[in-house]
């Protein structure tokens, strides 16, 4: 049992879209200096959930708290503390790379923020691409700078939905390193993704949803190997 | 006896289909792909049936309006020049347009093998779904209608609408062929040349006194002469020949389309591939969403064309038609309700999927709206401001009231186009990618209800301005705009106040990041 207060808290979450019901009744605890993967098929409601707590999608019911701040009353001060790196595009499609970390620094009040957007930039092998608009990225290159934008301001709240999602060898490198410096700074880092195999390289939790609920939580460890792969197939139906 | 098909006999629908067929089938196919994406089917049924209703009355009214032959046949003089008029703004629209409007966006259609010759044919099904083109044909309608005599209506008539879609698929043939040639190398720099040489030619025919000396050697003379002379050989050669050249004119549009579709149009790759320096960082929240905001305008292809279009155009046409100031009034609410068109109504999907980024930022959703609303408003206020300083070149020096009316007749039009758009873009976002030339911010059945909304209102505003320039005293046009101002503030405050409630702007921002 951990004793220290979850950094991310989510109880009896639902979120309705008219008649459909993408998140039906989810729980979580998610804590600082830790990974959570939120694991399940396509519309499981990882990425609703992802949309709550980054503070785009109020909840119809139940409550969630991030970094102490309730996402329905505060989102502004959710939206601080956060660094979000939505499921589709997230890009601006006529602004260059550079522009979207101008934008995101000089509303997160960032000083000296060149250096760190110049390194993680390199870092995901984008230096040369800085400059360019996004609109002629590929899809890679824009998961990739999706990352380095929610990392940017070193958030409390770090939520990546699908970050590894068609992109290199490389750029998943340059991706799992980001969560390992977050969690090493004592950030908590949620991340939505169907990639098991990864899921389990970058967290120590995973958080199975299914049909808008949880059905488990797991420790990563118990997930992995054939017999993981085996459990996690089992959960999904 | 009878066996199977084998892994390489096509089945009997593919064999039996001719290759000439399959791209009419196709447009079929689309267009009820289209409909089935009707949200409002019953607004939809009516909207239509309303066109229809206002053309068939158009079309028929006039005739039997009480009138001397001298006014009908001043009308009746008129005509051969309206219908090169239309077939003028048929090319305009076209070749604005890239080619004409998609039947379905080339995001969509990449899955599916829509060959050129389908996207020509529903780019001129698409055509007259075009406030611009709709207006000029009501009006070429109506005209006809009172310059022909009652005798002579169904003749008069079946010319007109004949020459309608000739106009329509000869200006679709023409925006291919440019299209087609922009996309060679160096093609950019070719038409531009072309067209100075085009507006040298017009200038040095205006200033050289010829403007009337070649209206009336149009061509379009004889056909209008056939239709009103009832049924006459002359009717049934005009009939026949119309008929001929619109076969001829659809079936020759997909040779350039088919040549288009084989080239990447350069200018949409340059504006993918752009490099832009960066700039110092900006000193208020304000000023870094407008400058992110103002990109999303002013690089995107169907914004600048767009612009370009709607800026010049009726600023040449007042040039040459010499308008007094009192006309000039009516000029900007055309040229805002234009210029909202080409992304206003949709305000939101300037930031396309980047908007679930953006809403992550931590900023008031009120700042944000504001900015939205004034980078829009900046863009047209651009554009009507082009148009009425070309406007002004013959039109002399204007007096106080008609600067004061024409000052307040941009504040105003502005105020109402800006509010309607927010409004619209909150109450119907959709998921577009305005990359393409051929974009449009709404699909077009949507496109023609708002463009007919923003016309009627900004033209309104347009006339009773244009009225009061001639009162002497300026003081009256200020007092007059106060309730416009009031009114539209209202309406459009109450729009950001929808937008700032957390349950409708994730509405909003999920279905344009869709």
């Amino acid at each position: 049992m951990n004793e220290q207060l979850p950094a991310v808290e989510v109880t009896n979450l639902h979120v309705r879209f008219g008649d459909v019901e993408a998140v039906a009744g989810v729980d979580l605890a998610a804590y600082a200096g830790q990974a959570t993967a939120l694991l399940g098929r396509n519309g499981a409601g990882k990425s609703t959930t992802m949309r709550v707590l980054a503070g785009l999608v109020p909840p119809t019911a139940g409550t969630a708290v991030v970094a102490g701040n309730d996402v329905r009353r505060e989102p502004l001060s959710v939206k601080r503390v956060t660094g979000y790196c939505p499921d589709v595009g997230g890009l601006v499609t006529r602004a260059t790379a550079w522009e979207h970390l101008q934008l995101a620094a000089r509303l997160r009040r960032m000083t000296e923020w060149e250096d760190r957007a110049r390194d993680l930039l390199e870092r995901f092998e984008l230096g040369d691409a800085a400059h360019r608009v996004t609109g002629g990225f590929s899809h890679g290159m824009g998961r990739r700078l999706s990352v380095a934008l929610a990392a940017l301001h070193e958030p409390d709240v770090l939520l990546l939905d699908e970050p590894f999602d068609g992109v290199d060898p490389i750029g998943v490198e340059a991706t799992l390193d980001v969560i390992a410096d977050a969690r090493a700074r004592g950030a908590c880092v949620l991340v939505s993704t169907h990639l098991r195999e990864l899921a389990i390289e970058a967290c120590g939790e995973v958080l199975v949803l299914r049909g808008g609920s949880r059905v488990a939580t797991v420790r990563a460890s118990d997930m992995s190997g054939e017999e993981g792969a085996r459990a996690y197939r089992a959960l999904l139906d | 006896m009878p066996t199977a098909l084998s892994s390489t006999d096509a089945p009997p629908a593919v064999r039996t289909e001719f290759a000439w067929w399959r791209p009419v089938r196709d447009v079929g196919f689309l267009l009820q792909f289209r409909a089935a994406a009707v949200r409002r089917r019953s607004a939809f049924r009516w909207s239509a049936l309303l066109l229809l209703l206002i053309t068939v009355a158009v079309a028929i009214v006039p005739a039997y309006v009480p009138a001397d032959d001298d006014r009908r046949l001043e009308i009746a003089v008129l005509m051969p020049t309206a219908m090169a008029g239309i077939f003028a703004i048929s090319i305009v629209s076209a070749i604005a347009s890239g080619g004409g409007r998609e039947l379905i966006s080339r995001e969509q259609g990449v899955a599916f093998p829509v060959s050129p010759i389908t996207d020509h044919l529903g780019a001129l099904l698409l055509a007259p779904l075009n406030i611009a083109w709709l207006i000029q044909a009501w009006i070429l309608l109506g005209a006809s209608a009172y310059g022909a005599l009652p005798e002579f209506l169904f003749t008069a008539q079946t010319v007109i609408l004949l020459w309608l879609a000739v106009a329509t698929a000869a200006a679709q043939v023409i925006a291919w062929v440019v299209e087609a040639v922009r996309r060679r190398s160096h093609g950019i720099f070719a038409m531009r040349s072309v067209l100075a040489g085009l507006a040298a030619v017009a200038l040095w025919v205006q200033l050289t006194g010829r403007t009337t000396q070649t209206l009336d050697e149009i061509p379009t003379l004889w056909l209008w002469i056939a239709g009103i002379q009832g049924f006459t050989l002359g009717w049934f050669s005009a009939i026949l020949l119309e008929l001929v050249l619109l076969f001829c004119l659809i079936v020759l549009g997909s040779i350039p389309a088919t040549l288009a579709a084989r080239r990447l149009p350069h200018d949409e790759l340059r504006a993918e591939t752009d490099t832009h320096t960066p700039r110092p960082m900006p000193w208020t929240d304000l000023s870094a969403l407008l400058r992110i905001d103002r990109a999303s305008v002013w690089r995107a292809v169907p914004m600048r064309r767009g612009m370009a279009v709607l800026a010049v155009g009726p600023g040449l046409v007042a040039v040459v038609g010499g308008l007094p100031w009192s006309s000039i009034t009516v000029l900007p609410g055309l040229v805002v309700s234009g210029g909202a068109l080409l992304f206003g109504v949709n305000a939101w999907c300037l930031d396309g999927r980047g908007l679930l980024w953006r809403e992550n930022l931590p900023i008031a959703p009120g700042t944000v709206f504001s900015v939205r609303a004034l980078v829009i408003a900046e863009f047209l206020v651009i554009a009507a401001l082009v148009t009425i300083l070309l406007a002004s070149v013959r039109a002399g020096v204007p007096t106080a009231a008609e600067l004061t009316a024409l000052g307040c007749t941009l504040v105003v039009v502005t105020l109402q186009v800006v509010g309607a758009s927010m409004r619209w873009s909150d109450q119907r976002p959709y998921a577009v990618d305005l990359r393409s030339a051929r974009a449009t911010p709404a699909p077009p059945v949507m496109m023609v209800g708002y463009s007919a909304r923003l016309a009627l209102s900004t033209t309104f505003t347009g006339l009773l301005f244009s009225g009061l320039s001639r009162v002497p005293d300026p003081t009256v046009s200020l007092l007059v705009v106060v309730p416009f101002l009031a009114w539209s503030t209202m309406r459009l405050l109450r729009t950001r106040r929808r937008w700032i409630d957390p349950v409708e702007r994730a509405r909003i921002v999920t279905m344009v990041a869709a």
